[in-house]
């Protein structure tokens, strides 16, 4: 089935005994913001280098639309590698010219992006500034600049909110909104769970060159048991005993956290709550991405090791 | 394939231009230049002012009836390194005046045939010589007048008579000229190769080191960033030669100081065709040897044994002047390492014939193809990979 954006079937990758990539399968749709989350080493950025072709995967397919991507699209990809890399030398302005050229486009688009993007970022007065006498913060607009500046087709971004300060970090997350609502497929990678969470429309989470759990960030929130956080102040010790397919899994003074199985209702533990006095809060609780994280990393390590 | 073959080029016209601008508009470029082209103008101005001054101007005067040698000394004098310049003096008191202040050189007064010859201290030899000449010939003359004889059929015999000048090595002063030039060209075209060869390694370090290389290399082919790179140094060694060949030209027909006509322009001319030649090929060793490293610090490893492979035929060369027939010398000056600096030289000192020069541009052409293709490969294999040095044997085999 051909589907619209960037997919990834079955890419695998070593380097000697070391399996980088292992097997992936990926997709990323026009007009979503996909975080690739994992932990150093997960194979994160020899993924996006497989899909920018400076790396050539051992075996696997990179497909853009349903078809084999070839350097026509790869040359319009905005890319920002981990390792941010400018000529410190250049002036700011000419420097974004010369990239948005030779991504293809012509000088006059090249000059009139220059000049949006600049503007943008509060930095038309820098243009003819030399990289180097920009502050680090300055250094990471142009930078981003530079992944923007050529209208790019998808976006691949490895660890673009690193080293922000907050005001930064909120203006470059809406930028990546931005494009992606343009309806281009938008792809980082963030050790910033939080930064994930909310900016983000889906979420692949890596581990050792696997895709271990993949989804909305509702969907891999929901997707463990069922859990409910209660608070009957008035209840005896132990009150929960007496519910079938529940147990407490958490306590917090009065408050206690009661993982259902799937069979349970939950308006039963509502009713006995109530039957030992006042229910203060009874509410779902959602694992938060960072937890959801945490689990995947002991799942897949318990199946590596068994 | 049209299409793509003009995108690929408008590719690299895009990175040797930001090569060339980066440069050239550079401080270090324009001072660097500035100081270049005096050095050698000096040089040349220089060079032409200690001959000059090998060149004495002897002053004479003459008084009355001695006024008819003013003439004939001059005629006597010319064509050697003293030049004579006559003037006429109103007395014998004021000349002798003029002598003591130094004014003039040499008074002669009274009757041609046995003049008063007046001076400081020391009478130049040669003029001395001519003096003596002219006023024996005088006396000559008057005693064939005495005895009756006409002179001008004696003097029509002298003048037809003379010895057949037979020159068993006409060019030698010319050779030791050629050979001035020669070397000049030589170690003119092994420092700017060496220069310019370090330019594009550090060229190709830099983008490493700031890891641009990555994002250039998302957009563009290995082979595309080398290949202007190279184009785009290259460009500016070669402007900044033209500069200098220009203005040493120039300095050089001003102050006449090569008085060998074409070697002035032969040496240009062959030092720009082989800087061109040379340069492509050192350069893309160059560029395949950064390639492999990652830091500046690294790269005086990788470039030391390249720059000795240019060293070694600029010293070579003083033996294959020294020796401009031995066929070890001419066959070295044809095959590509040896070429660039070597053929050039030969070619200033007039020692190249036209089929060697021919067959060393040949074979140059065919190492400058050879080696693109290995440096590309060795580039494209190492040029991503950051870190410690890669080895030459994993950068030709290719991806770990």
């Amino acid at each position: 089935m051909a589907a619209a954006g960037l997919e990834l079937r079955g890419v695998r990758k070593t380097y000697g005994s070391l399996v980088a990539v292992n097997d992936l399968d990926m997709a990323v749709r026009p007009g979503e913001v996909f975080g690739f989350v994992g932990s150093n080493g997960a194979g994160k950025t020899t993924t996006m280098r497989i899909v920018l072709g400076t790396l050539i995967p051992d075996r696997g397919d990179v497909l853009w639309d349903g078809s084999p991507i070839g350097f026509e699209v790869r040359r319009r990809i905005g890319y920002m590698p981990e390792e941010r890399g400018l000529y410190p030398k250049m002036r700011i302005g000419e420097q974004l010219m010369y990239l948005a050229e030779l991504h293809g486009a012509t000088r006059a688009a090249a000059s009139g992006a220059v000049t949006r993007l600049l503007e943008r970022f509060q930095l038309k007065e820098r243009v003819r500034d030399e990289l180097q006498k920009l502050s680090h913060g300055n250094q990471q607009r142009v930078q981003l600049a530079a992944a923007l500046v050529f209208d790019p087709l998808m976006l691949v971004l490895d660890e673009p909110f690193a080293g922000l300060d907050p005001e930064a970090l909120d203006s470059m997350s809406d930028v990546l909104r931005e494009r992606a609502q343009s309806g281009i497929p938008v792809i980082f990678s963030s050790h910033q769970l939080d930064v994930v969470e909310r900016i983000c429309d889906r979420v692949g989470i890596i581990q050792k060159g696997r895709l271990v759990a993949c989804g909305t960030i509702d969907e891999l929130r929901g997707g463990g048991p069922k859990q409910i956080w209660v608070d009957a102040p008035a209840a005896p010790q132990g009150w929960t005993g007496t519910l079938r397919g529940a147990r407490v899994v958490r306590s917090d003074g009065s408050r206690v956290l009661i993982e259902l199985d799937a069979s349970t209702d939950d308006q039963e533990v509502l009713r006995a709550a109530l039957a030992t006095g006042p229910v203060r809060e009874f509410g779902p609780y959602l694992p938060s991405l960072l937890d959801v994280f945490r689990e995947a990393m002991i799942e897949s390590t318990d199946s590596v090791a068994s | 394939m049209g299409g793509l073959g003009g995108e690929a080029l408008h590719t690299v016209f895009l990175i040797a231009r930001r090569e060339f601008l980066t440069r050239v508009r550079s401080r270090f470029f324009l001072i660097g230049t500035i100081v270049l082209l005096v050095l050698v103008a000096g040089y040349i101005v220089l060079q032409a002012l200690v001959i000059n001054r090998a060149t004495t101007t002897v002053k004479v005067g003459f008084v009355g009836a001695a006024q008819t040698m003013a003439q004939p000394l001059r005629a006597a004098v010319t064509g050697g390194s003293v030049t004579v310049q006559t003037q006429v003096v109103q007395s014998v008191s004021s000349g002798e005046d003029q002598v003591r202040s130094g004014d003039l050189d040499v008074l002669i007064s009274g009757d041609p045939t046995a003049p008063k010859v007046e001076f400081k201290d020391q009478l130049d030899p040669t003029v001395a010589a001519a003096l003596d000449g002219l006023v024996k010939q005088v006396a000559f003359e008057q005693a064939l007048v005495g005895s009756g004889v006409d002179p001008a059929t004696i003097e029509a015999k002298v003048a037809a008579a003379g010895f057949q000048p037979v020159a068993l090595d006409p060019n030698a002063a010319q050779r030791s000229q050629r050979i001035v030039v020669g070397i000049f060209v030589a170690a003119l075209l092994f420092t700017a190769l060496q220069l310019y060869g370090g330019f594009v390694a550090s060229g190709v370090v830099e983008e490493k080191a700031n890891r641009i290389v990555e994002i250039v290399l998302s957009t563009v082919r290995p082979r595309q960033l080398l290949f202007g790179k190279v184009v785009g140094i290259g460009l500016v060694g070669f402007v900044q030669l033209v500069l200098l060949g220009a203005v040493a030209l120039v300095a050089v027909m001003k102050t006449q100081v090569i008085s060998v006509s074409g070697v002035g322009v032969t040496a240009v001319l062959g030092g720009l065709l082989w800087f061109v030649l040379g340069f492509l090929f050192y350069a893309l060793i160059y560029a395949a040897g950064a390639s492999t490293v990652s830091r500046q610090e690294d790269l005086g490893a990788v470039s030391a044994p390249i720059s000795f492979l240019i060293v070694g035929p600029y010293v070579a060369f003083f033996w294959v002047v020294a020796n401009p027939d031995n066929p070890i010398g001419v066959a070295l000056s044809m095959l590509p390492p040896f070429a660039p600096v070597m053929m050039p030289a030969r070619m200033a000192t007039g020692d190249a014939q036209a089929w060697q020069v021919v067959l060393a541009v040949l074979l140059m052409l065919a190492a400058i193809s050879g080696m693109n293709a290995l440096a590309a490969r060795i580039y494209s294999n190492s040029v991503l990979r950051i870190g410690s040095r890669v080895r030459l044997a994993e950068a030709w085999r290719g991806r770990t």
